[in-house]
């Protein structure tokens, strides 16, 4: 927008703009750091951590609502801004840069905000566990990930806050290091969210080569200007990493499993804030979804399927954190149906209003039990009567065992076979040793000790695997040529060879000096003479 | 007196100082040793500061006429290429005399010779009449026959005749050379330019036999397979400091001998480039594979040597700049290396009479130092980046490759080879299971910590800043490759 830049305000604003996502990140980063050098560790070092985290959070929320006052003193939001050409390489241009329209503003600040209350709600809550510092650390990414997400100028500044996001919602998922549980569930959400990255990745590089630039206003106005296919193709990658992240059918699963980190982590990733990402991310690209009927009508599928699919299963379950997410999922469901017939601007409200009533309900689920008068309610009783939907629900409709049955057991069986063929043949090919030669445990050092010595004597010039017998066969070879004939024959051999010589000559000598052979010889000189 | 005199003389005066001292003061004779030789290095040193690295002349030029009739005359004068040897021989030599403390019986014929054999070493490398440079030649023989005789380890009998009949073997073929070119030649006279001058007026059959002389009294020395033999024996039998000089010096005096022959008679050479490559790139991955062989530690520094070597003589027979630039800094590295190993693993022999690479586990944990410098010098031998023999080893491959193709894909195999030993030997020294028997190893003192310190040093940092070394050699080595291109 041309009014925005030509504006006295401009310049304060613009250099208030890039710190709205650095600030989280920067506390972050001082988390940590202190961490490492044990600046605020313990319990002592909680009051710290969190006031410098809220006071990062407060200040880029005040950045924010100062660039909110301008737009709306003005009318005018402050559009595509651009900060800075971040890679250059041929024909590609990719810039740090941020879109600050109604959309990004408005969903920045909701996400500002509802962060700052969850990190706020956490000063409490965690207090005195072990991974304090470590929870707030990761928070403070998770907020910078998600402004990044929502104030982003292109696809690949979102992808980046879209990967944050993913790795701080990984680490939170697995907060609790020792418990199992926790740590397969992390890794289960995190390989389903690279689902929805490959998707990203080939939108970005379909964005790259068709249209040329990866700024949202280019490829939204570039898109007009693609046939159907093409346009569609580039929606379906932004569709299904959206899908993935708001964990819509058939990707539900990994939200549930998401639920084992702490509360107010649930809360903001999976309440109110990550699990809208991705219906941001659609109605960020409205035109280009609306280009595309196909794709429209996908939305509608897919957003009607989840919706049911989080009803029914929310239905049947009994304790509070999976009933709010299987809500949750159906709603965000709804949203995408909205989209898919058209109501972008009816989305983007129910999004708002959506997380901050999620939000409300996930900080406040550790007190439902106190809260609660009466007893939970019991299935309905028409999904009752019909067993088959019911054992479905019960079951989430097997979403997570078809996705283990379909694809982490064959991966698991194809990488067994792949380690076997290692262990079988590779290894012994290459001769990579099997077991380290150093001694890993006290049994082995007796062993060792009692005289029996793996690495005994004489296992110099032993070679291991294909090119290690090779060399060893070619270098016995010639070891045996060394000592043969250039040591004996040609060292040993030359002294013996004249030693042989000398005590040849030593009987000459010892002969020629007896009278008879040297009277012999000197008639032999005479005779000569004559 | 010339400053090359000078310096040829100092370790011999030396040497008849200690002659007149009283034998019981050990400590006398060996601090008056290691002052005569420290002046020496530092008069090469005042060498290397007035030399005018521009130049591919002969500097420091001293003729006086010797025997006018034969041709002779005493001429000294030095390039690039000696002086570099000059200050690896003062450098090696202050080194050995200095990790000579354990020697306790004889101490003072010990000194001497080392001393006259320093002179002696200093006189090969910078002598420029053939006559000259074979008096010092043999007169090298003497004092290491002795050396290796009176001090060496228990077969050192056989190892000293062995080795004397070896090099004396080789010299009368290069004895034979010599005077078939001072016979043919016009001009009747030793000295190498007039040689060199007038070597063009032989036929190439002629220069070409004349050249194999040469071959064969230098490839004894340097070593070139199949005529090694003497070299394990003489290594593992002689006293550590005296290993160190052998492999240190007396290889490279091999190896120098033969690119004066080469720049004598460039013809020869450019015919018989096949044969010197083949000799090369055989002695290169036989001597590798020999050593990766060894449970002798010695001997398998030995064998590494005639790896290393090969590498030389690559660089020789590549007869263009990179390749010789790359053999005189691979002679300058393999110096400093071999140096460096010898000194550590005969410190380490002292300690344990044991040269059984099997007997040693985990000397890590008992002596650090020790740990530390012989990885640096075992990396320096595999010619890692960032030591002074991967910039060699760079120089004669990119040498090699503009001249022989893919044929110098057996120099990274000998390097492979070199890594697989040195990586070994690394590992079973320093790490593995605990054993009584070498908990009370003595880390490295700190006299001997110096040493070491000089010499893995110089490997560290010529290997990141080689521009001083090259720099050095680098107006005698395009001349010296003008030679060849101007027959080639």
């Amino acid at each position: 927008m041309p009014e925005f830049s030509h504006s006295v305000w401009y310049a304060p604003l613009f250099a208030l703009i890039p710190m709205i996502p650095l600030l989280p990140l920067l506390a972050a980063g001082w988390i940590g750091l202190s961490y490492a050098y044990e600046g605020n560790r313990g319990e002592s070092g909680e009051k710290i951590t969190a006031r410098v985290a809220i006071g990062a959070s407060l200040l880029s929320l005040l950045c924010l609502l100062l660039v909110d006052l301008y737009a709306l003193l003005t009318g005018h939001a402050p559009g595509q801004v651009h900060i800075v050409e971040w890679l250059n390489s041929g024909d590609y241009h990719i810039n740090i840069s941020f879109t600050l329209d109604a959309l990004g503003l408005s969903m920045a600040t909701l996400v500002a905000t509802i962060s700052l209350i969850t990190l706020r709600f956490s000063v409490n809550y965690l207090h005195r566990e072990a991974g304090f510092q470590r929870f707030f650390m990761i928070l403070c990414l998770f907020m910078s990930a998600m402004l990044l997400i929502v104030m982003s100028g292109s696809a690949v500044m979102a992808f980046i806050g879209w990967e944050l996001a993913g790795v701080s919602s990984y680490l939170l998922i697995g907060y609790a290091l020792d418990r199992p549980t926790a740590t397969n569930n992390a890794t289960r959400a995190f390989v389903t969210n690279r689902i929805g990255d490959a998707g990203f990745i080939l939108a970005i590089f379909l964005a790259l080569t068709w249209i040329g630039d990866v700024e949202w206003p280019s490829i939204l106005s570039g898109v007009s200007e693609m046939s159907t296919l093409t346009a569609g193709l580039l929606a379906f990658g932004f569709l299904l990493a959206a899908l993935v992240k708001s964990a819509q059918v058939p990707f539900s699963p990994w939200i549930a499993r998401a639920l084992e980190g702490p509360t107010p982590s649930s809360a903001v990733f999976y309440g109110s804030l990550m699990v809208h990402a991705g219906v941001f991310l659609i109605i960020r690209l409205q035109p280009v979804f609306e280009q595309t009927p196909l794709m429209m009508l996908f939305l509608v599928i897919f957003g009607l399927t989840t919706a049911l699919y989080g009803y029914l299963t929310g239905l049947v379950q009994t304790d509070v954190k999976s009933m709010l997410i299987f809500s949750t999922i159906a709603q965000v469901g709804l949203m995408f149906l909205e989209c898919g017939l058209g109501l972008f601007d009816l989305a983007a409200w129910h999004l708002a209003a959506h997380a901050i009533w999620r939000a409300y309900q996930f900080l406040s689920s550790p007190a439902h039990m106190h809260l609660m008068s009466r007893p939970t309610r019991p299935v309905p009783a028409w999904l009752g009567r019909r067993r088959w939907l019911y054992t479905a629900a019960v079951n989430r409709f097997w979403l997570g065992s078809i996705g283990d049955w379909l694809l982490t057991r064959p991966t698991k069986t194809l990488a067994q076979d792949a380690q076997n063929f290692d262990d079988k043949v590779i290894i012994p090919l290459v001769g990579l040793p099997t077991q380290a030669d150093a001694i890993s445990s006290l049994a082995q050092w007796e062993q060792r000790r009692g005289g029996h010595h793996p690495l005994a004597e004489g296992d110099i010039g032993l070679g291991h695997g294909l090119a290690g017998k090779l060399m060893e066969g070619i270098a016995s070879l010639l070891h045996w040529f060394e000592e043969q004939l250039v040591l004996k024959g040609g060292g040993e051999g030359l002294i013996n060879a004249i030693q042989r010589v000398g005590g040849q000559l030593q009987k000459i000598e010892v002969l020629l000096s007896q009278p008879r052979y040297l009277l012999l010889l000197i008639m032999a000189t005479f005779a000569v003479i004559i | 007196m010339g400053s090359l005199t000078q310096l040829l003389i100092t370790p011999v005066a030396t040497a008849v100082l200690i002659a007149l001292l009283p034998g019981q003061n050990q400590r006398l004779i060996r601090g008056v040793a290691l002052f005569g030789s420290a002046i020496a290095l530092l008069l090469s040193w005042r060498l290397f500061a007035g030399f005018d690295n521009s130049l591919a002349d002969l500097q420091f030029m001293e003729i006086v006429p010797w025997n006018p009739r034969l041709g002779t005359s005493y001429a000294v004068g030095i390039d690039g290429i000696s002086l570099s040897m000059i200050l690896l021989a003062t450098l090696l030599c202050l080194v050995a005399l200095a990790a000579s403390a354990s020697i306790t019986k004889q101490v003072k014929g010990y000194y001497i010779l080392v001393l006259v054999l320093e002179s002696a070493m200093l006189g090969v490398f910078m002598a420029q009449d053939w006559s000259l440079f074979y008096v010092f030649w043999e007169l090298t023989l003497i004092p290491l026959f002795f050396l290796i005789d009176r001090w060496g380890g228990k077969n050192r009998q056989g190892a000293a005749l062995n080795f004397v009949l070896y090099t004396m073997g080789g010299s009368v073929f290069m004895l034979l050379s010599l005077l078939v070119l001072f016979d043919t030649l016009p001009g009747h006279s030793f000295a190498m330019d007039q040689m060199r001058a007038g070597a063009h007026l032989i036929s190439e059959q002629k220069q070409v036999l004349i050249f194999l002389g040469f071959l064969i009294g230098f490839g004894v020395k340097m070593p070139i397979f199949p005529i090694h033999g003497w070299l394990p024996l003489a290594h593992v039998e002689a006293p550590s400091p005296i290993s160190i000089l052998l492999s240190g010096i007396l290889l490279k005096m091999g190896s120098y001998g033969l690119i004066r022959a080469a720049q004598t008679l460039p013809e020869a050479v450019i015919s018989l480039q096949g044969v010197l490559v083949a000799i090369a790139l055989v002695s290169l991955v036989y001597g590798g594979l020999l050593a990766w062989r060894q449970w002798d530690l010695k001997r398998m520094i030995a064998y590494s040597s005639v790896s290393h070597m090969g590498v030389v003589l690559l660089g020789i027979a590549t007869l263009n700049f990179a390749g010789l630039t790359g053999a005189v800094m691979q002679m300058m590295a393999h110096g400093l290396v071999a140096g460096a190993t010898f000194l550590l693993i005969g410190l380490l022999y002292e300690r344990t009479h044991t040269r059984n690479i099997n007997d040693y586990s985990s000397l890590l944990r008992v002596a650090p130092r020790f740990a530390f410098f012989t990885t640096i010098a075992f990396i320096g031998a595999v010619g890692l980046p960032g030591t002074f023999g991967f910039i060699a080893e760079l120089h004669v491959l990119v040498g090699g490759f503009e001249r022989w193709g893919w044929l110098v894909v057996l120099l990274t195999l000998g390097v492979l080879i070199s890594a697989a030993y040195a990586i070994r030997t690394i590992g079973r020294l320093f790490t593995g299971p605990v054993r009584k028997e070498m908990q009370d190893i003595v880390d490295l003192r700190p006299s001997e910590m110096a040493a070491a310190i000089v010499l893995t040093g110089g490997i560290v940092l010529l290997g990141i800043f080689p521009a001083p070394a090259l720099e050095l050699i680098s107006a005698s080595i395009t001349q010296l490759s003008a030679t060849f291109a101007a027959h080639l």
